[in-house]
């Protein structure tokens, strides 16, 4: 049964008449035309559907949209604007850090959850974070090179 | 101008990177109805009756009887229905598709037919297949291919050979795991089927829905989406989407989609021919390789798909990169009732490296030689006689590359310190892998054709069936024109594939988009450098034309040269192994490759370090298994592909060998680079465990229960 | 189709659990992928969201004891300085990090999945689960409360609210989680292992094995058996311990691993601690 479910979305408020329990990522896709967000695989193995729920990334194929109530939810539509993302997209085109493109988005929610969390990543540290997101395009190192770059703020 | 190989910003990355490319899910497609397939649930089974369901107002099933034209999916043969007739041959053949808006309500009638079958003896392993079990399912002998070939006098050599090594190798299935998952939408518009999908050949598409529809070439329209990675999985697989979707667009003449979820991709969804190869090894009194024999096997699953033509690839690489004086080689690919296997990036090259380098590091092994330094004897050179009896025509660089990956890896070092059986290992792996189709296959079969428009803004078009599919093609085939043209690559335009607008340069398949479709569009853009007037339109076109130096293809007797060129590597992995939990964890990879000349390294360099963890993931994590013909790993959680923390940080580097038939020098580098990674990885296990293995994948699993 | 409350308290979700037969639904993790289906979720009752609740929330330390709210996000234990190393490194290494940062202990728990990675520490280090409903609280043991795969001993209107963790000192710890890859992974075994050694004495051990069993295997009459041994004595007890093992490890074959394979590492790790970490 449909409720009303009021949550902020890249920094708008919104309020909408839906079904508890829809998916945060169908929610995200198909209400608010949130294309960013992909479904990969539908059970949280992938982080294609990732964002930042609280400023903290989850898997949007896992959420009903009836638990954001309240919360702040922001996709890569709401961050590829700001001064991060723009270093990220830069950093990422920069680094050869795209191929197919499919996990990609939500490979910048990632690189943006680790540069709030971060001042400094090591690689380490960004293996770990990113360790959710998979990648089948790129093995993955022009990934990493790419979030460090971005958060030293230019080229490595 | 640049030098070709300096790294340009890919022309699709700032836009994936935020999101704002449309894949084929995201696009509004307006009222759309979506398609749910039924589909058997029995490996081998005569169709008995299909009870369809009551329907709600606005849902439809379509099924055989809807097929304007012939019931066959045109591939290489024809034998696979797009609806299963009267019998079906593997879990998850399509029997009916189902169309409607809402998808609950799909898969609730999906669940509501009653499908009654007879079940016959299943084919459920090569043993099976080779026994005819429960009578042939192709032809008389259950073979799609039984290929023969024979160089020099293997028979006197074993005859006469001091040892004899023979021992069989076997490799599993793989599944493509492209992030995007399978997607087509298909619409009525201006009197025809319009398929918009995630493909890597629109052709290939286009030849698989005609007959079916019963139409002319120009009666269905295909258009191919952004696509999230295909690997050799959306070469072929697609034409089983597009020929059911298109026959409810031509009925309906409604906008319907099918898109695939993970699950049901990982199930039904083409996969990587698993392989048996026998390799009997003849030696001479100093230990010399005089022959070898291979007897290579493909699982070639319920229908012919392209399994002749990927079983030709994985024979013409039997002997990899050496120069074996005399060689016998019977190759078959084999019916099974297992789900059809098909392209996957290497196509069937990587089976035969695997079990030929195991093979050399065991000869090695058994001499008391490093295997490398074994290996470097039998290095085939210039004017080297091929398993073909054609002609290595270029310079083989295999001691240059060799050399660099030493360097970079350390590998005399650590190979000397580490040992047999302490835990640690690093193992290095030669291949190389045959530039674009199979013998004269680019003359015979797609003898390509390009379009190279200026427009009167003086942007210059592109117009190719080629596909970007993540391998950057929409970037190095715009670099090839642009610095053909001595003109910033902003005046290139990249036309999206359609099979209504662009030429047909062939599929974007075998590592010749490149060597073969970029160099026609080189070849056009020069021509019209030389045309070229401020401000008027022109319009050039540019044909195939064979290389003259090639020794003549007989397709008939497999016997010229196979290939014009050969790229060449050398892949070395490091690992780290814990004899408690037989587990085993990567610590270094460094790559080495003769691409001819990088057409843009930064992209080469991602096909290198993709293709190689791909490879990785085959050689030891990624394990599908068939129980009853059914596959047991069906989701994510349990097909397992490598994550960030499964590899470490990779350094590559090339050896440059300019190809003069390749634009600006460049061979082919799609493919290659998955062909090396399993038996470097496997070759650095049997190092660290001291024992000997045969069989991927190798998981911990198998680690414990092989014996020294 | 199914409903789904979200209640602003605790009592209000007692209330409600107490009236309606509901699935309680924590970070969702486990239940969204279980009941995953076109369009929207498939659950088979209403649902009831009880994430959201700050009284489940909390992580404090009450005198010798680390209490978790059940709908503590993995990540906050993971992060919280009082969290038990054990039980630290094993949160640590459930899924990944996205995941963690919605998936709770309380679910975790309550999912009784035999590859349930918080579950064997849980065991090891003695822990207690309070639930609570609209009549009551009551407490029980981890080894008590989980009767199967997917089965506990919750009853229709509890709901865990609390999980217990001793912070006994044990200068002697292993974890050692044998996944499907490197991170992101499913457990094929674990070991979750501890002593506490006083001068050359063994004066206590704590020996769990996850995902080898339809629940996690831990047996005190073994642990009692080695209580007390000197180090020396231990050592030459070694292949007898590990018959006793042998014994009780039962694992099965499936799509992630084999039973072999499974039993063969499990006693390569207790061995594994019993010759190495215990040395020093």
């Amino acid at each position: 049964m449909k409720k009303k479910i009021d949550f902020v979305l890249n920094g708008e408020k919104i309020s909408m008449e839906i079904d508890p329990l829809k998916r945060l990522l169908d929610v995200l896709r198909e209400d608010c035309s949130l294309t960013s967000v992909k479904e990969g695989c539908g059970e949280g193995e992938c982080g294609a559907c990732s964002v930042l729920l609280d400023g903290e990334i989850v898997n949007s194929c896992l959420i009903p949209v009836g638990t954001v109530e309240g919360a702040a939810v922001e996709t890569v539509e709401g961050i590829r604007e700001s001064e991060n993302g723009k270093r990220i997209i830069d950093a990422f085109a920069e680094e050869g850090a795209v191929q197919c493109g499919f996990c990609t988005p939500g490979m910048m929610v990632g690189a943006e959850w680790i540069l709030r969390k971060y001042e400094n990543p090591t690689s380490d540290e960004i293996r770990t974070a990113l360790s959710g997101n998979l990648c089948r395009c790129t093995g993955y190192d022009m990934i990493i090179s790419a979030v460090e770059a971005a958060a030293k703020g230019g080229r490595k | 101008m640049n030098n070709i190989s300096t790294p340009v910003r890919r022309l699709d990355a700032v836009e994936k990177t935020a999101g704002y490319t449309k894949y084929i899910a995201d696009r509004d497609f307006g009222d759309l109805l979506y398609g749910k397939f039924l589909r058997s649930e029995r490996p081998r089974a005569r169709l008995v009756s299909v009870r369809k369901p009551a329907l709600p107002d606005g849902y439809y099933i379509i099924d055989k009887d809807d097929i304007p034209g012939e019931n066959a999916i045109h591939m290489l043969g024809a034998d696979w229905p797009v609806f299963a007739d009267d019998e079906v041959r593997f879990i998850g053949q399509s029997i009916a598709l189902v169309v409607g808006p809402d998808r609950k309500v799909l898969e609730e009638l999906v669940n509501q037919f009653e499908v009654r079958y007879e079940d016959l003896p299943a084919v459920l392993s090569l043993e099976d297949s080779m026994a005819l079990k429960g009578g042939a399912l192709h032809n008389d002998d259950n073979c799609y291919a039984d290929y023969h070939l024979l160089k020099g006098d293997p028979d006197r050599a074993f005859e006469e050979a001091d040892h004899i090594y023979e021992h069989t190798y076997e490799t599993g299935p793989q599944e493509h795991v492209y992030m995007e998952t399978q997607g087509f939408v298909g619409v009525w518009e201006d009197g025809k089927v319009h398929l918009h999908g995630s493909l890597q050949c629109p052709f290939y598409v286009r030849h698989a829905v005609t007959p079916v529809l019963g139409v002319k070439d120009d009666g269905v329209r295909v258009t191919q989406a952004p696509t999230g990675g295909a690997f050799g999985g959306k070469e072929h697989y697609p034409d089983i989407i597009s020929t059911a979707l298109a026959v409810a667009v031509d009925k309906l003449k409604k906008s319907i989609g099918i898109f695939y979820e993970r699950g049901e991709d990982i199930v039904n969804s083409v996969k990587r021919h698993p392989s048996r190869i026998t390799i009997k090894t003849a030696l001479d009194k100093e230990g010399n390789i005089t022959a070898m024999d291979f007897d290579s096997i493909l699982d070639g699953g319920a229908f012919e798909s392209c399994s002749c033509i990927v079983l030709q690839r994985t024979i013409f690489h039997a002997t990899g990169v050496y120069d074996i004086p005399s060689t016998k080689l019977r190759g078959r690919a084999l019916a099974t009732n297992h789900i059809p296997f098909d392209a996957f990036r290497g196509f069937g090259a990587p089976q035969a490296i695997f079990a030929l380098e195991t093979h050399m590091d065991h000869l090695a092994e058994m001499a008391g030689v490093d295997p490398v330094a074994y290996k470097e004897r039998y290095f085939m050179k210039k004017g080297s006689v091929t398993i073909t009896n054609g002609k290595i025509h270029e310079e083989v660089k295999l001691p240059e590359i060799l050399a660099r990956a030493k360097e970079m890896s350390d590998y005399d070092r650590k190979a000397k310190e580490y040992g047999k059986g302490g835990n640690r290992g690093i193992g290095l792996s030669f291949f190389n892998h045959g530039g674009a189709f199979t013998g004269n296959g680019e003359k015979a079969i797609i003898n390509a054709h390009v379009k190279v428009r200026k427009r009167a803004d003086d942007v210059v078009e592109i117009y190719v069936s080629n596909v970007e599919m993540g391998q950057g093609l929409m970037t190095t085939f715009s670099k090839i024109a642009a610095q053909t043209l001595e003109i910033p690559i902003e005046k290139i335009e990249f036309i999206q594939p359609d099979t209504d607008i662009v030429p047909d340069s062939g599929p974007t398949v075998a590592s010749r988009s490149i060597v073969i479709v970029g160099t026609l569009v080189g070849k056009a853009s020069a021509k019209l450098k030389k045309q070229w007037v401020d401000g008027e339109e022109i319009t050039v076109w540019q044909e195939y034309e064979e290389p003259d130096f090639v020794i003549p293809w007989n397709q008939d007797t497999f016997q010229g040269d196979a290939y014009p060129s050969y790229s060449w590597g050398v892949n070395v992995v490091e690992v780290e192994y814990d004899p408690v939990t037989f587990e085993v964890s990567i610590v270094g990879l460094w790559n080495v490759y003769d691409v001819g000349v990088p057409i843009d390294r930064m992209i080469v360099e991602g096909q290198i370090e993709g293709g190689l963890v791909q490879s990785l993931g085959w050689a030891y994590l990624e394990k599908m298994e068939f129980k009853e013909g059914r596959i047991q790993q069906r989701t994510m959680a349990d097909y397992v592909i490598p994550t960030t923390l499964d590899v470490p940080a990779i350094e590559n580097d090339f050896i440059l060998n300019p190809y003069p038939e390749g634009a600006f020098g460049a061979k082919g580098a799609g493919e290659i680079v998955h062909n090396g990674g399993a038996p470097a990885f496997v070759s650095a296990v049997e190092m660290a465990s001291g024992k000997r293995f045969d069989t991927i994948p190798l998981t911990p699993e198998r680690i414990m229960e092989a014996g020294r | 189709m199914s409903e789904s409350y979200r209640p602003e308290s605790l009592d209000e979700l007692l209330k409600l659990m107490d009236e309606k037969d509901l699935i309680p639904f924590a970070g969702g993790t486990d239940l969204m992928v279980q009941n995953a289906a076109p369009v929207l979720p498939g659950f088979k009752k209403d649902v009831v969201f009880l994430g959201h609740l700050k009284e489940l929330q909390q992580i404090r330390k009450e005198g010798h004891d680390l209490v978790i709210g059940a709908a503590a996000t993995l990540s906050a234990i993971e992060s919280h300085p009082d969290t038990p190393g054990l039980l630290r490194e094993a949160v640590a290494l459930i899924a990944a990090p996205a995941l963690r940062n919605r998936g709770t202990m309380g679910g975790n728990i309550c999912n009784a999945s035999p590859a349930g990675d918080s579950i064997p520490p849980l065991y090891a280090l003695d822990a207690k689960f309070r639930l609570q409903s609209r009549k009551g609280e009551r407490v029980v043991k981890a080894e008590d409360f989980f009767k199967g795969p997917g089965r506990t001993d919750r009853k229709k209107e509890e709901i865990l609210k609390e999980i217990i963790v001793p912070l006994k000192e044990w200068n002697i710890k292993k974890y050692r989680k044998v996944g499907t890859r490197a991170a992101n992974a499913l457990t094929k075994c674990s070991i979750t292992a501890a002593a506490k050694v006083k001068g050359g004495r063994i004066d206590d051990i704590s020996i769990a094995f996850g995902a080898v069993g339809p629940v996690i295997v831990r047996d005190r009459t073994l642990e009692q058996n080695i209580k007390g041994l000197t180090m020396e004595e231990m050592k030459e007890k070694i292949p007898s311990i590990l018959s006793d093992y042998s014994a009780i490890i039962v694992p099965i074959d499936d799509q992630r691993s084999t039973a072999v394979y499974r039993k063969q590492v499990c006693l390569n790790l207790l061995k594994d601690f019993l010759e190495q970490d215990m040395k020093g």
